[in-house]
């Protein structure tokens, strides 16, 4: 068992002598690696940042409805009770003509805005509810119906369902998301051809130390140790490079992409990986550089034999 | 120790090597293979080290029968036999230390352990101090040398030597095979192949000639009998060890 560890230990710091001895072919090796990993990496914050994005809606649907302009404070007050008790409804919020007004106000920016309200006679906004719906619900064929019945009530003046706009904003990350992962499948397959034709150089370079490695009694098993780490660590060497290029990106995107932020009054619209997700993207360098060195072994170790 | 029955080897491109060849080396025995070049000497060596399989016929390494190991045995076998080739085999990149180290890394034997048998070995074949230097800025004779400290680290129970004199002269020449027969001596047992007869008659030691492929004599050189032709009975093929 110890002798195992020294083992390990000895091919181990010998790799990272080998690597430190041909500087410059080490590091091409590792950004490309880190390049390859670096975009499904990327496109994996995209998506989880337009999540983030349609995650401030809550991912959910809204209802607004709008009442008639002519409806009093204790008819409006009615209408928000009726709506309230609805079993399709989690949560409803009322809007009065002022709120309204306020919201608009912080919104629009204008020196002149009171000018204007002048002009046109007053607060021409009508009070309104702001409805979410249960899960249960939040399909488009359970909230056209739930629409349909609301409708019916009255003093209502118009709902507005923004159905198309979230399916289609959900479709379409469904869709980056299929593609993200085609592409994943197709850069891990690419890393693992990369490593597996350096690993292959590797041991035609090494043709004479593997020979009499072989001829002084040594396994099959100890003459591909070296390979396999060498496999194993270019690739979390290139997921270590990657995860800083990734850091290196989202700063560059953080500024412009704040101030569009700051639109949805959110904090920050990039995602910002967890400890799991960048302990993932170095266990993936890892573990796909180990396998290419596996194959690359497999493929070319055992043809060359001591003559 | 080293027996073999009936080897025939023909290789691939049909050149027949070895034809029916038959003889049993007993533990601790000294044994010179002479031959011209090609009469089969390396093909010999290269069916004992299971480097090639003989085409038929059966070769025993101590009671093991090397023909029918199986692939993942083949290493533990070549450790318990040194083997010092004609070309030497040397990494010319890595040191000297590095070099005769190698069957004690493969083993895994701990760095300090390695360390001092590597010096033990440099000291026993005169090469004391040369640990960090590399091979190519050595002369013939003592690249040879590193051959023989590397195939006697481990400290295996059969020498082989693949022509150990091949280009040294005189002098050079009964150094180096004194010192197998320094091993000889703790009881290793030896075999080399040499076309060098002055080494053969010199420390009158079992010959075995190879002629084309064929054993045609097994010769037990004595002091007083220089004249080499005395065919004894000697080990014959049948006598089991065990």
């Amino acid at each position: 068992m110890g002798n195992y560890f020294i083992r390990h230990t000895q091919v181990f710091l010998a790799t990272l002598g080998d690597m430190a001895r041909s500087p410059a072919a080490t590091i091409n090796t590792v950004l490309i690696i880190a390049i390859t990993l670096l975009l499904p990496s990327l496109l994996y914050v995209l998506i989880k940042s337009s999540q983030g994005l349609s995650d401030s809606w809550q991912g959910r649907p809204q209802l607004s409805i709008f009442l008639q302009k002519d409806a009093s404070d204790a008819e409006a007050q009615l209408i928000f009770q009726e709506i309230q008790l609805h079993p399709a409804i989690e949560l409803a919020e009322f809007v009065t003509p002022k709120q309204a007004l306020e919201e608009f106000r912080l919104l629009s920016e204008t020196a002149s805005f009171d000018e204007e309200l002048e002009f046109l006679g007053g607060n021409p906004l009508p009070a309104s509810i702001v409805l979410m719906p249960n899960k249960q619900s939040a399909n488009s064929e359970n909230l056209t119906e739930l629409k349909d019945q609301l409708s019916k009530i009255d003093g209502i003046d118009t709902i507005r369902l923004d159905l198309d706009w979230t399916e289609r904003f959900n479709a379409i990350i469904g869709t980056v998301s299929r593609i993200g992962l085609l592409l994943s499948i197709l850069l891990g397959l690419g890393l693992v051809l990369i490593v597996g034709n350096t690993i292959k150089l590797l041991i035609h370079n090494r043709r004479d130390e593997i020979e009499v490695t072989k001829l002084v009694g040594g396994t099959n098993i100890f003459v591909r140790r070296p390979f396999l780490y060498y496999g194993t660590l270019l690739g979390l060497l290139g997921a270590l490079f990657s995860l800083a290029f990734l850091l290196l990106a989202a700063g560059l995107v953080d500024e412009p992409l704040s101030k569009l932020a700051s639109l949805y009054q959110r904090q920050s619209l990039v995602y910002q990986l967890e400890a799991a997700e960048v302990a993932a993207i170095i266990v993936a360098g890892g573990a796909l550089g180990w396998l290419a060195a596996r194959w690359s072994v497999a493929q070319h170790l055992w043809r060359i034999k001591p003559r | 120790m080293i027996k073999l029955s009936h080897i025939n080897k023909r290789y691939p491109n049909g050149h027949e090597a070895l034809k029916d060849v038959s003889f049993h080396i007993e533990p601790g025995e000294m044994v010179f293979l002479a031959g011209h070049s090609g009469a089969g000497k390396s093909t010999l060596f290269k069916l004992i080290t299971r480097i090639e399989k003989p085409t038929s016929g059966q070769i025993f390494i101590d009671k093991k029968n090397v023909s029918r190991l199986s692939e993942a045995k083949v290493p533990f076998l070549r450790r318990e036999i040194g083997v010092i080739f004609q070309d030497h085999k040397l990494l010319m990149d890595r040191t000297v230390f590095d070099n005769v180290a190698l069957p004690l890394i493969v083993i895994g034997m701990p760095h300090d352990e390695i360390k001092k048998r590597v010096r033990a070995a440099l000291g026993k074949v005169g090469l004391s101090g040369k640990e960090s230097q590399k091979p190519i800025t050595l002369s013939g004779g003592e690249q040879q040398r590193v051959g023989i400290a590397r195939a006697v680290i481990n400290r295996p129970s059969i020498l082989l030597a693949d022509e150990p004199t091949g280009n040294l002269d005189e002098a050079l020449s009964d150094e180096i095979i004194d010192i197998f027969a320094d091993f000889n001596q703790v009881g290793v047992t030896v075999l080399i192949a040499t076309h060098d007869l002055r080494q053969v008659e010199r420390l009158a030691k079992r010959t075995l000639h190879l002629e084309q492929g064929q054993l045609i004599g097994d010769y037990q050189h004595n002091s007083q009998e220089n004249n080499a032709g005395n065919i004894q009975p000697g080990t014959s093929q049948e006598q089991q060890d065990g």
